[in-house]
């Protein structure tokens, strides 16, 4: 690490994050310049670090903390319910991967069954939450690479999706729709049908994508060879996820740890073994193809039945219930003013997230409200990724490679 | 990553009675996941046997945290106060076995081996819990803050740290419960 840099990282600016400045450091002949947080093709307010020679990366030094909001803390002062609506707001794409990651944890904890049409539901909305983050990406990797229109279409299919979303939980993001328990609504009438719109259409859809990038000769020249990790960096540095399979670790815990309803299903994990842009965007290609098909698998697989866990314990009584019956308002009244306790003890559930594994480590005292909250996001760990990726590289092969890693902000601060 | 041999939790805990000896306190199975306490001192020299011993083989490193006890159980429950505890989580692919290692630190001056060297991806995770926590980890290559700006007071993950906005800024000026109001307060 040279001089300049040193000083660079540890000086203060109005947000107290670093200096704000340009040098030169007069003994390598090196600049130091900031990308970022303000710079459309990082994702969010990801600041880059760059000690460059020209326009060659010698360095590379993801600064992050711009939207952390101490959202592990905040849990803590909720109660075990309340927290949901905390941690979908974390990784932001993935809001379902956040709620089921945290609500299996608290289930563990509880120990407690989920009836299966609350499991069947979950990870078809997961799912179909891969879906919608891996469209973004799509869209924002291609408008980084001057495929506009990659954006245009990424986003009208998300649109579809979010539009599902809202129609089965009343919002479009940041749902909070999956709680200890199972889910707090049921499908409503007609989702079937606007699933199925959704399922028609996508591989069509997906087809197009694919012949707009695959052989288009300025995104291969973009992107092969670019941003290279190799496989025993991507297992040092923890990285999982799309990043790792397309270095060639094999690696997917829906198959390797099969959790809630992805056992005994069988699906391709989609790998690659050249470890650079081109690769990862081949992985979550070939991975929204077969999300798709195991949302129609959980779709048509979909039981009747309860939709949570109808343990008074831990759901509030029907409404009707509460004229007749005098345990189910001290129920009610207990689970609205205070919530459910949770056992003492301590978990860790592990989801495998649009992004890779994302777990979630729950301690309980024994009270109405988590003791600590720690969320394991793959976009942090990845994130990690990015020096020794961006190392020795073009800084405009930085952006590919950016766009490439998918990191969610909400979820690398929290 | 491949599965080479599945191995128990009742095995693996044999293993590591056997290769690791005393360096390992109690060693438990939860929900699953091995369970493990190892001084501070101790921590890098267990970690490195994790990571190499080809019984073992913990090779994939998942996180690391912290939780501040100094509050468990509630006001109500003084003898369940703990202190601070680093907790590292690791992941063996091969054997498809989960290790939660557990550090005990010094609540008032939390210090411990840096482990970035063995795996460099517990070094963004030690900086959070450098912020969080304020434990020193001794060897990290850049233990510089990575969430709070440099000025920042105090360590946001203790318990001792409220935050302002959920704190009762004043006391609740009426009464309590009832006997408090009849005994004339409002």
């Amino acid at each position: 690490m040279s001089k300049t840099f040193d000083r660079l990282v540890s000086g203060i600016d109005s947000d107290g994050h670093g200096a704000y400045v340009e040098e030169h450091d007069e003994e390598s002949n090196s600049m130091v310049i900031n990308m970022g947080p303000v710079h459309p093709s990082t994702h969010g307010v990801l600041r880059l670090l760059l000690e460059l020679d020209g326009e060659t990366v010698l360095r590379c030094e993801p600064i992050i903390g711009y939207l952390h909001t101490g959202m592990e803390k905040e849990c803590e002062d909720q109660n075990w319910r309340g927290a949901v609506t905390i941690v979908t707001r974390m990784d932001y794409l993935a809001q379902f991967a956040n709620e089921q990651v945290y609500s299996m944890a608290v289930e563990e904890l509880l120990g407690i069954d989920l009836p299966p049409r609350a499991v069947a539901i979950r990870c078809m909305i997961a799912e179909l939450n891969r879906l919608s983050s891996h469209l973004v990406w799509f869209g924002t990797t291609g408008l980084d690479m001057g495929a506009m229109s990659a954006m245009f279409y990424g986003f009208r299919e998300r649109e579809m999706i979010l539009d599902f979303f809202e129609m089965v939980t009343g919002l479009r993001m940041n749902n909070g729709y999956i709680i200890p328990g199972g889910v707090w609504v049921d499908l409503p009438d007609g989702w079937d049908a606007a699933l199925e719109a959704i399922l028609d259409v996508m591989p069509k859809r997906l087809d197009e994508y694919e012949a707009l990038l695959n052989e288009n000769p300025i995104f291969l020249e973009r992107t092969s060879g670019v941003g290279v990790l190799s496989r025993d960096d991507a297992l040092a540095l923890g990285a999982t996820g799309p990043i790792a399979r397309a270095s060639g670790v094999d690696w997917d815990l829906r198959r390797d740890m099969p959790y809630e309803g992805y056992e005994g299903v069988t699906f391709a994990v989609p790998t690659a073994t050249s470890g650079d842009v081109y690769g990862r965007y081949r992985v979550r290609m070939a991975e929204m193809r077969e999300t798709l098909e195991l949302i129609r698998h959980f779709a048509d697989n979909m039981p009747e039945g309860d939709f949570k866990n109808m343990d008074p314990k831990l759901t509030p009584p029907p409404r009707s219930e509460l004229n007749r019956s005098m345990e189910a308002v001290i129920h009610h009244f207990k689970l609205v003013t205070q919530g459910f306790t949770v056992p003492e003890g301590e978990t860790y559930a592990r989801v495998e997230s649009p992004r890779g594994e994302l777990g979630c480590y729950i301690v309980s005292d024994g009270g109405t409200s988590p003791y600590r909250c720690h969320v394991r996001d793959p976009s942090f760990v990845n994130l990690q990724a990015l020096g020794p990726m961006a190392q020795g590289q073009l800084i405009a092969d930085l952006i590919a490679t950016i766009a490439s890693t998918d990191p969610i902000m909400g979820g690398v601060d929290r | 990553m491949s599965v080479q041999e599945r191995v128990s939790a009742e095995e693996a805990v044999e293993r590591l009675r056997s290769t690791l000896g005393d360096d390992v306190g109690d060693v438990e199975v939860r929900f699953g996941h091995l369970d493990a306490t190892c001084s501070a001192e101790n921590l890098r020299h267990v970690m490195t046997t994790l990571r190499d011993e080809p019984g073992l083989r913990f090779e994939f490193f998942t996180f690391l945290s912290a939780i501040d006890r100094s509050e468990f159980g509630g006001p109500d429950k003084p003898d369940k106060h703990g202190g601070l505890e680093l907790i590292v989580h690791l992941y063996s692919p091969a054997h498809v076995l989960h290790i939660n290692v557990r550090v005990p630190l010094d609540l008032a001056d939390p210090r411990c081996e840096s482990i970035s060297a063995i795996y460099r991806g517990a070094n963004w995770h030690e900086r959070e819990m450098r912020d969080m926590f304020g434990i020193q980890f001794e060897g990290h290559p850049n233990l510089t803050g990575i969430y709070l700006p440099e000025d920042f007071e105090g360590h946001p993950g203790l318990r001792s740290f409220k935050l302002p906005n959920r704190a009762f800024i004043k006391p609740w000026p009426g009464a309590k419960d009832p006997e408090e109001a009849a005994a004339g307060g409002r």
